[in-house]
């Protein structure tokens, strides 16, 4: 069997182990960094994903295979600025001010992650400067925010209007989420996206950054 | 066997052990004082054999021959499935699910039009029963409209053999039709013997309240005791009409009538396979409806089981019935109390699953979402386990405050014991509104029109097919 076939079947198994050598081993062959992304790491996650929508794998199984895919991730991430593979995109997360919920928030990290995006996950608790911090820092395409409580979902409004008053609403899709969101309130705020699970978060991602 | 239809979590008694032996030795009481009306008189004549008093066709019967009789209960029934394999433990605590019999109407999957029922409906339910899960065994649900009227119980047989594999429970309109019936079964097991040794049917079969053994109940009772094969003997009394108002007069009475019948069962043969259970009904006195689905009918149901369970005989439930004239929110919500009581009870043989306006009409979407009601309790009745491994005590101080488990060895390993459902919704409002905005019974019509396009059974072997035929052919004149 190709060895990237095999780095897919371990992503898809979730076994990072041997995601991690068959990785090293790949990189040993020559094989460029971008085709051990695209047809081993990236091409697992989507068989992965794939069974996900079709109610075949749940979320843990996802999960772990997400985790698999980082086990490799982690030793092509250095070499892919130098080999000029251009990342999927950048996401800054992060659960809002006065929530600490994090969950959610942290599994929409890990698939988006698992699908081969740059996560940099903030935790919970995140106040409006340290979102426009890391956005500016990272050169976020995506800013995305969660939040459980209807107390706590107000203050996703004074984020993106922080957002617009650095003038970064140009650079940055900001996308929400959490349990008391609705379509209709992303709308109102003028968040660029707004999905109602983790699964569809991912879609909304790839969605943003086609355009 | 699996696990599952065993109760794990104790058993709801509603009765404690002194109210069981009050409603017993009342029950000896209206035996000996007032009796039962015997129509048959061979049975009578079976009945004075046996040292009752008898004045004509009232038959008293001494407590002590009743106690005789319960001394030889049977320890548990089993009943096969159609290849002569163990399908159901009829015994403490095990519970299982079926469809109910002879309703006129039924509520047409495609048109969903009320219209009296036509064989190839009996066929239709018997298919969507041999696919679904939850459903363990198989009664006709309804009376087939387009055959010889004297002989449709033969033909309603003939079609729940050809189109599941699960065991039967049947009614029978007389001995003669019993006969046949009993006949074709042994077509079917590959003798006499064989179908005892492993029966796949139940006859169900009943006294009438107040008190009366009629003369053809009788006679295929006794049919049953006499070939040794399972029988169900449950009355259906109306409280308050043909019975009295009162859940305590109510059982008590109901339980002379199936003891009377079972006294008879064994005095033709010790230790009958016979199966105990009632229904005490309450009229409602507004429209004279007799309710399937009343508080006081579950209340009665837990009861008898606790009943059922002080005699150690197997327990003839319901559950998944309803009041509602259509398949609807009440009809949702009175079929899954009735599951949920009827489990935790530990009823044994649970019918009338799929009856919905009062018990005269069938319903397919009634019978799919009382499929998931039944999955969904199962999984309470099944209890969990608290070991190292459940308990976890590593694993959470490994994780520790504000960590998340999702990504665990642990939860990868367990996750799955959660019960899934396939036609609960689970999902966001938005989800559900693209993918149509359908609503439970929306979803149980196009599983059911699914199961009945798509699932064929097992075939019967063509050579019993053909000898069953021949015999419905015989009677069909």
């Amino acid at each position: 069997m190709d060895i990237l076939e095999e780095i897919a079947i371990g992503v898809e198994k979730g076994d990072s182990n041997s995601v991690h050598a068959l990785t090293e081993k790949a990189l040993t062959q020559n094989i460029s960094v971008g085709e051990i992304l695209n047809n081993g790491l990236v091409a697992g996650m989507d068989v992965i994903g794939e069974k996900f929508k079709n109610n075949e794998v749940f979320i843990p199984e996802v999960l772990i295979s997400a985790k698999a895919m980082k086990a490799g991730m982690e030793l092509i991430k250095p070499l892919l600025a130098k080999a000029n593979v251009e990342s999927k995109g950048k996401v800054v997360i992060g659960t809002v001010k006065g929530d600490l919920h994090d969950i959610g928030k942290r599994i929409v990290a890990m698939l988006l992650e698992g699908a081969g995006f740059e996560v940099t996950d903030l935790g919970v608790d995140v106040s409006k400067e340290k979102f426009l911090e890391f956005v500016e820092k990272e050169r976020a395409d995506i800013l995305g925010m969660s939040a459980l409580l209807t107390t706590t979902m107000t203050y996703m409004k004074e984020v993106i209007e922080a957002v617009e008053n650095a003038n970064l609403k140009q650079d940055v899709r900001v996308i929400i989420g959490g349990a008391p969101i609705t379509h209709s309130y992303a709308e109102e705020i003028k968040a660029d996206g707004y999905a109602p699970d983790a699964a569809s978060a991912i879609d909304l991602v790839k969605d943003l950054l086609k355009k | 066997m699996k696990d599952k239809y065993r109760l794990n979590i104790p058993r709801l008694n509603i009765l404690s052990r002194e109210k069981l032996e009050l409603i017993h030795l009342s029950t000896l009481e209206v035996l000996r004082r007032t009796g039962v009306a015997v129509k048959e008189p061979k049975a009578v004549e079976i009945f004075k054999k046996g040292g009752c008093y008898i004045e004509g066709e009232r038959v008293r019967i001494p407590e002590n021959l009743v106690e005789w009789a319960l001394r030889n209960t049977p320890p548990r029934i089993t009943l096969s499935d159609r290849n002569g394999n163990p399908a159901m433990f009829l015994e403490e605590n095990n519970v299982y699910f079926g469809t109910g019999s002879d309703t006129p109407n039924i509520v047409d999957l495609y048109t969903g039009e009320r219209r009296i029922t036509v064989l190839k409906d009996v066929e239709n339910v018997s298919k969507v029963v041999d696919y679904l899960d939850e459903m363990s065994f198989l009664m006709c649900s309804g009376i087939a409209s387009d055959v010889n009227s004297k002989i449709s119980d033969i033909y309603h047989f003939e079609a729940m053999v050809n189109y599941s594999e699960k065991p039967i429970v049947f009614t029978a309109w007389d001995l003669e039709n019993l006969k046949t019936i009993v006949e074709m079964a042994e077509v079917v097991a590959g003798g006499k013997e064989r179908l005892k040794n492993s029966p796949f049917i139940a006859l169900y079969t009943e006294p009438i309240s107040p008190l009366q053994l009629a003369e053809e109940a009788t006679q295929k009772l006794m049919l049953m005791a006499e070939k040794y094969l399972p029988v169900v003997f449950t009355p259906c009394l109306i409280t308050g009409a043909t019975g009295p108002v009162t859940i305590a007069g109510g059982l008590i009475q109901g339980n002379a009538e199936i003891l009377a019948g079972y006294v008879l069962a064994n005095l033709i043969n010790e230790g009958t396979p016979f199966i105990y259970g009632g229904g005490i009904i309450a009229m409602d006195m507004a429209t004279s409806i007799a309710c399937y689905a009343s508080s006081e009918f579950m209340l009665a149901s837990a009861a008898f089981t606790d009943m059922a369970r002080y005699y150690r005989l197997p327990m003839f439930s319901f559950a998944g019935c309803s009041d509602s004239s259509l398949y609807d929110q009440q009809a949702s919500l009175e079929g899954a109390l009735r599951i949920l009581l009827s489990s935790l009870s530990g009823g044994n043989l649970v019918h009338d699953v799929g009856y919905i306006d009062s018990g005269l009409t069938t319903s397919f979407e009634q019978i799919i979402v009382s499929n998931e009601v039944i999955g969904m309790v199962r999984r309470i009745t099944q209890g969990f386990e608290i070991n190292e491994e459940t308990m976890a005590l590593d694993l959470i101080d490994k994780i520790g405050p504000g960590g998340e488990y999702l990504t665990s060895e642990h939860t990868l390993k367990h996750f799955k014991e959660n019960w899934y459902s396939e036609l609960i919704s689970r999902v966001p409002y938005e989800k559900w509104e693209e993918e149509g905005k359908k609503d439970l019974g929306i979803k149980a019509n196009e599983k059911a029109r699914h199961i009945l396009e798509n699932h064929t059974p097992k075939p019967l072997e063509e050579k019993l097919k053909a000898e069953l035929r021949k015999i419905v052919k015989s009677r069909d004149k």
